[in-house]
């Protein structure tokens, strides 16, 4: 768990974060959302003591982050940061190996630990291991990134804006490929964006930043429906807000008793993809699947209409 | 008219061959190939091609020259131009020490043969053409080295066989033969020792530089402002200091040091050679990408392990840049060293002058700009690979 407690960060007069506090729970997926400019960055590089708090401190299963050396904690800690800085010199497995280097693993667990998270990227290691950084395409240099970062199985990862340097089909793929990793490697993730999208697509709990400050940490679901003020609001989305909450709900909530005609949806898609489904296909109803593919019932365009209004 | 392209004229001329093979022309005809003198310092006779070899190999050598210059302006062929480059050359210049030999009359010890604009001219004509076709072949850093090498085995070849010993600048040589090398050491101990100290110096400074900025001006200023000191008001500045430190510390005169000799020219060239390797050190660090940068900090390497494993790694071809610039320059400034009695090369070109006697000053001059030329090309071939370690 990670307990930000009054995080403050002052340039002279210029206050770039400004008593920050929230807590992230082991595991999770945090995302810091906000307008360029507003300190998310800054307090994010607090974590890893990049940047030194002006007040306020950090703690890591209870560990105050200033008792620990700069460099120890940094190990501790994966980073990515837009771009990647990938080394140019070093080619791809002795980029991921960077930690494990520093922190003295031997040779051949080392060569193992590289391995395992190619395969684990979709990068094969065959291929990849001895290629250089520019001969990769964004989307592979960003995989490696990742990977750098998680090489010595940090238990927490911070990302700057890690998909900001991808176009937008390859981001999405991105966004899911490492949805799909914390949830088997259950790293704990506080990640920056700008991008409202990408943080109700990822953020297990979302903290808005304005100005320096916090204006709201919450879930998804409850920035949708109680935003703290007019900025959040805004930010939300206040015409795209009943399409996110569809998304944000399982069709599982929405399954009633009955037959339909049709290709069956999967239980597990979110309401959102059911009702695109329904609305391009034109029918009032499909069947529901299983996880097995077993029908157990039907969902109708009425019910997810019904539903997204009584979502409370 | 997009597309259409002007059909090709079945004999094109190549610019830069054309100008070759005009300059092989007057070369021939209207220059003279060696100058005949009675005695060393003696004004010289001009003699022209016909006149300064037998008939049948003043033939040879112009029909060689005639045909290389064809080929310089019809040949597009990169290998084909190398080719008839080092043809041409392999011809002339063993004709040269014939040459000296045919000229000079039988147990005639004073009389002295030199080469004249007529030579010197197709030489350069023949160079260029060698070099073009190389750089047009777009030869690797190994390449280059390779080419080099085969460059300097030719040359060796020509001095250690004897062909050119009835040359008046070997007979200068053989005359002064220890003293030659003993110069010729001290010329590579100011040049590439000032060079190592430079470095030893530079490097930290332009790393401190690149990290603190008022530094970085001051350095930057002060250095720049050595650098428009002529170097022989640099050696007058350094004397009076020297000297009177040789004077008052015993130990720095048992050191060597004093206000004349190769101390202040050895410290004059370290000053010269400072700014080069502290600008470039700067920015080669300065260009390595912020993002590698922030990336190695937030990873937790220290201090020091970003600076030897990530920056200076990245910065290294700049710096050898900055060192490429210094090995030059110094080779160069060194033969001024000998103004001041700090010896070198330099001592025979002043000899030379002061006897008027030009083969001495060639003697000093030559193997200045051939260590000048091989220090380029050695560092330049070294910049190359630096880079293409980190491509």
């Amino acid at each position: 768990m990670i307990e930000i407690e009054h995080l403050t960060k002052r340039y002279g007069t210029n206050t770039v974060v400004e008593d920050v506090s929230f807590e992230v729970e082991e595991g999770t997926l945090t995302v810091v959302v906000g307008t360029s400019g507003a300190g998310k960055s800054t307090l994010l590089r607090m974590i890893n003591r990049l940047v030194e708090p002006t007040s306020g401190r950090v703690l890591i299963d209870g560990e105050d982050t200033r008792r620990i050396p700069e460099d120890t904690l940094r190990h501790r800690i994966g980073y990515v940061i837009q771009g990647y800085g990938l080394f140019p010199h070093r080619n791809v497995a002795d980029n991921i190996a960077t930690v494990p280097r520093l922190l003295g693993w031997d040779r051949k667990r080392i060569a193992q630990r590289v391995e395992e998270l190619l395969d684990l990227f979709q990068l094969d290691p065959a291929e990849f291991a001895r290629k250089f950084p520019h001969e990769l395409s964004g989307g592979q240099q960003q995989r490696v990134g990742v990977a750098r970062a998680l090489a010595a199985r940090p238990a927490l990862l911070l990302m700057d804006e890690p998909f900001g340097a991808l176009d937008a089909v390859i981001r999405a793929k991105a966004q899911d490929d490492l949805l799909a990793i914390q949830r088997r490697l259950g790293t704990t993730i506080m990640l920056v964006t700008h991008d409202m999208n990408e943080a109700f697509h990822l953020g297990d709990r979302i903290a808005v930043m304005d100005q320096a400050r916090l204006l709201q940490y919450a879930s998804p679901a409850e920035l949708l429906m109680h935003p703290a003020d007019d900025f959040v609001e805004r930010l939300v989305g206040t015409a795209e807000r009943p399409f996110r909450l569809l998304s944000l709900a399982k069709v599982q909530e929405a399954v009633e008793p009955g037959a339909a005609e049709g290709e069956p949806i999967a239980v597990s898609d979110s309401l959102h993809d059911a009702l695109s489904r329904l609305m391009w296909t034109g029918h009032r109803a499909l069947p529901v699947a299983d996880a097995k593919g077993a029908i157990i019932g039907r969902v109708s365009v009425d019910g997810i209409l019904e539903h997204g209004r009584s979502l409370p | 008219m997009l597309g259409v392209v002007p059909p090709r004229p079945m004999l094109s001329l190549d610019r830069l061959g054309t100008v070759i093979a005009i300059l092989i022309g007057v070369a021939l005809f209207a220059a003279p190939f060696a100058t005949y003198r009675a005695t060393r310092i003696a004004s010289g006779q001009s003699r022209l091609l016909i006149e300064a070899l037998p008939f049948t190999m003043s033939a040879v050598v112009a029909i060689v020259a005639l045909a290389v210059a064809a080929g310089a302006a019809i040949v597009r062929d990169p290998l084909g131009r190398l080719g008839s480059a080092v043809i041409g050359l392999a011809v002339l210049l063993p004709s040269l020490g014939l040459s000296a030999g045919y000229l000079t009359p039988a147990d005639n010890t004073f009389a002295r043969v030199s080469p004249s604009t007529g030579f010197w001219l197709l030489t350069a004509a023949f160079s260029i053409l060698a070099i073009d076709a190389l750089a047009r072949m777009r030869l690797g850093p190994y390449g280059r080295l390779a080419a080099l090498a085969v460059g300097i085995s030719a040359v060796a070849l020509l001095l250690f066989s004897g062909i050119w010993n009835e040359l008046s600048i070997l007979k200068e040589y053989h005359t002064r033969a220890d003293t030659f090398w003993r110069e010729a050491r001290q010329h590579l101990v100011l040049a590439f020792g000032s060079m190592a100290v430079a470095c030893l110096l530079g490097i930290p400074i332009g790393i401190a530089g690149h990290r603190f900025r008022t530094l970085r001006i001051a350095m930057l200023q002060g250095l720049g402002i050595v650098q428009t000191i002529p170097s022989i008001a640099l050696f007058g500045l350094l004397m009076a200091p020297l000297g009177a430190l040789a004077a008052s510390v015993p130990l720095a005169a048992a050191l060597g040091i004093k206000g004349i000799g190769a101390a202040p020219a050895f410290i004059a060239l370290v000053l010269y050679a400072l700014l080069p390797i502290v600008a470039n050190t700067i920015a080669g660090l300065s260009q390595v990408p912020a993002s590698v940068v922030d990336a190695a900090r937030g990873m937790g390497l220290s201090e020091r392990q970003r600076l030897l494993e990530v920056e200076m790694p990245l910065a290294l071809p700049v710096i050898l840049a900055g060192i490429r610039i210094v090995s030059v320059q110094n080779l160069g400034l060194a033969t001024v060293a000998a103004l001041i009695g700090g010896g070198g090369l330099g001592t025979f070109v002043f000899q030379g002058i002061g006897q008027t006697a030009i083969d001495l000053v060639l003697l000093g001059a030559l193997p200045t700009v051939g260590l000048s030329f091989v220090a380029s090309i050695v560092l330049d071939a070294l910049v190359d690979i630096a880079k293409g370690a980190l491509a």
